[in-house]
């Protein structure tokens, strides 16, 4: 079903995605998304002496800051602070560095819709730059239910507006390795199939809930790609000292 | 505890002797010399008022905003302007989340000082309506990277934000004249703030030996220097504020840095300047194709609500938030429809109709039919009914302008007109007048026939 939106993209298409790694001289790692208009610039410090109190000390933690573009920090803040933490201690390999904590600090430059998938992008190209040990990493997207029924991806601001439910959705990028395709799979399912963080808000039927999992797999796999382009490409810059 | 001292970040005893043992022979870590400022770079955001810094290895981001707010009782004609810096924890491992430290506050305080006590931002301007209504702007500094010199970097991005920064143009108004009307960017250009001067703020640190001096210090020399001065001029050569700290100093070299300061401020200012006129320029192109796909939206009668005092921020919070909703969309939205137009004039109330028109023929007078409907509903306090009775008459004035031609008529003039100049000019004919045309078009039509 054709549908028109307002920017001329289809039904299925995203915004030209912009990445870049290593932008700031104090951080440990540092990177910055773009997807359209939605500019957000992640940096992680880390790992770091010390647990919080209320963290668990046999494995390492991570802290989350996130600060908008202007404004008191308030409620909505907190809670992708608190969805970003959860996402990214799922991905990171917390055995590995007992008792530290790693800092992400999320500031948004510019919200012009799916800001919370741009953002888990952004901190996880970070952790990337920063060399933290993951198992794999997270790529998010966010898709819209229209009230006709239809599904699109990548919302701009306006259209998240209009649109009867949207769904944020984050799944474990496409994994190429050299081991038997066997031993990669998780309970006899390929480890693409999973998914890692789902926040939804408005109303949907559970097949619109389904079918927009689908279109985000599929749009998955692209961002994969391009995440994997743009980490290869970009040479390792020696390590930062102080 | 511990941990927090674990992870500070101090320099080990040998690099600060090597920092301080070079700077004695005119050698600074970085290689440069000791009154050479690093190179500064000046990015803009994609929206008004937001601007990125980089000096060197420092990262500054300036963002403005303003809102509708009562003004002070003892400043009943003048607006505000209040500066909010943000040490965010990504620039620098010491930086704490939360409440910013000591020396957020000293920034924040000494660009106040440079930008509002120095009267370089026309605050008399930004009045609405005398002891009831006027802008308040207010400045986020974000330091994003902390790579020495925040204040300089940081002065030089809350300038350049304010220097893009544009209110959206408001009028008096409705049936006793104290309603404010707001007009939306397509109907009339923003305004930019007026400025008097630039102050810009320049950094010196002083090392053990009072002779030697440095200007714009990395934040390693910043961790061995005994003093500082921050001296605020502009290229006037008027000096709009001076904070010093540290070990004493004597006078000649005081004076010294100051006549250092207002040379540097020429230059620095010259670059501030070419960086906003680039943006500037490139902003009108934006705005000519923007306007030549595009006619501005039907915008519901709501939105352009008469105000008054109670609730007015919220209103304009939510405004001002659809201003820029309606910016991106007339933005995005690519075609007008000839059929499209008739039902603006009727005044159909859809958030956002696509238009489909040909490319090259840009029709104000479709805008103008538009704004006539908008001011109608505005003015009257009954958005529906009202409206009605007044797009016949505002369809009446446009016709009358126009000597009693029709509706279609006036429109393939104009696009004649339209394709033989390129001059920008403001959208938004409101009174007869102003339908009528200025006078500079016509005489541009007459010699274009000829």
């Amino acid at each position: 079903m054709e549908v028109d939106r307002e920017d001329g993209r289809s039904q299925n298409q995203l915004r030209p995605l912009a990445c870049s790694r290593n932008i700031l001289h104090r951080a440990h790692g540092s990177a910055s998304w773009s997807q359209g208009d939605t500019k957000v610039l992640a940096a992680v410090y880390g790992p770091k002496a010390g647990t919080k109190k209320n963290e668990n000390p046999e494995k390492a933690c991570i802290e989350v800051i996130w600060k908008p573009k202007t404004g008191q920090i308030g409620k909505p803040e907190k809670e992708y602070e608190m969805i970003l933490k959860r996402t990214l201690e799922s991905i990171c390999i917390l055995t590995v560095n007992p008792n530290t904590t790693t800092s992400i600090i999320v500031q948004v430059v510019n919200d012009d819709g799916a800001l919370l998938p741009s953002a888990i992008n952004a901190a996880c190209m970070a952790l990337v730059d920063a060399g933290i040990p993951m198992k794999h990493l997270a790529v998010a997207i966010c898709c819209c239910v229209a009230k006709s029924g239809y599904v699109i991806l990548d919302p701009t601001k306006l259209e998240e507006q209009k649109m009867k439910a949207f769904a944020y959705l984050v799944f474990p990028n496409s994994v190429r390795s050299v081991l038997p395709e066997g031993s990669l799979r998780v309970e006899g399912e390929p480890i693409e199939n999973g998914i890692i963080t789902s926040v939804t808000h408005g109303i949907m039927s559970v097949a619109d809930y389904f079918y927009c999992l689908e279109r985000g797999r599929a749009a998955s796999v692209k961002l994969s790609d391009f995440l994997r382009r743009n980490l290869q490409q970009q040479s390792t810059d020696s390590s930062k000292a102080g | 505890m511990d941990a927090r001292l674990a992870n500070t970040w101090r320099l080990t005893l040998n690099e600060k002797n090597f920092i301080k043992t070079a700077l004695l022979s005119e050698i600074r870590i970085d290689g440069r010399k000791p009154f050479e400022f690093r190179n500064i770079s000046i990015n803009f955001g994609r929206e008004d008022g937001s601007a990125e810094v980089q000096l060197g290895q420092t990262r500054v981001m300036g963002i403005v905003t303003a809102k509708f707010v009562q003004p002070y009782r003892d400043r009943p004609n003048e607006g505000t302007l209040t500066i909010y810096p943000e040490f965010s924890p990504m620039a620098d491992p010491s930086f704490e989340a939360g409440r910013s430290g000591e020396s957020a506050v000293e920034l924040g305080r000494i660009i106040d000082r440079g930008l509002r006590e120095s009267r370089a931002v026309d605050t008399e301007s930004l009045c609405i309506v005398a002891g009831k209504l006027v802008w308040a702007i207010r400045i986020d500094i974000l330091i994003l990277d902390n790579g020495g010199d925040l204040v300089d970097a940081a002065n030089i991005a809350a300038l350049a934000a304010l220097m893009t920064f544009r209110t959206p143009e408001c009028s008096l108004g409705g049936e006793d004249g104290q309603e404010v009307i707001i007009h939306p960017p397509e109907m009339r250009d923003p305004l930019p703030l007026i400025l008097h001067h630039l102050p810009i703020a320049i950094t010196f640190g002083f090392f053990i030996d009072e002779n030697v001096v440095v200007i714009d210090p990395i934040h390693n020399e910043e961790a061995v220097m005994a003093g500082r001065m921050i001296a605020t001029v502009n290229a006037n050569g008027d000096i709009c504020a001076i904070q010093k700290a540290g070990e004493g100093v004597s006078q000649r070299v005081i004076m010294q840095c100051l006549q250092l300061a207002i040379t540097k401020a020429a230059d620095i200012t010259k670059q501030i300047k070419a960086a906003v006129e680039a943006y500037n320029s490139e902003r009108a192109l934006q705005k000519i194709k923007r306007e030549t796909t595009c006619v501005g939206n039907s915008v519901k009668g709501d939105q352009n609500q008469t105000l008054d005092n109670k609730g007015i921020s919220e209103l304009v919070g939510k405004y001002m938030e659809r201003l820029k909703l309606i910016s991106v969309e007339s933005y995005a939205s690519q075609n007008i429809n000839a059929e499209e137009i008739k039902s603006l004039r009727r005044g159909t109330d859809s958030n956002c109709i696509k238009f489909n028109s040909t490319p090259l023929s840009w029709d104000p007078y479709s805008k103008g039919v538009d704004l006539e409907c908008l001011k109608a509903s505005v003015a009257s306090q009954g958005l529906s009914t009202a409206s009605e009775e007044k797009e016949a008459s505002g369809q009446e004035k446009g016709s009358e302008a126009e000597s009693a031609c029709p509706y279609e008529d006036v429109n393939s003039k104009w696009s004649a007109v339209d394709a033989s100049t390129t001059e920008m000019h403001v959208i938004g004919p409101k009174t007869l007048k102003d339908a009528v045309k200025p006078k500079n078009k016509r005489k541009k039509k007459v010699s274009s026939m000829i």
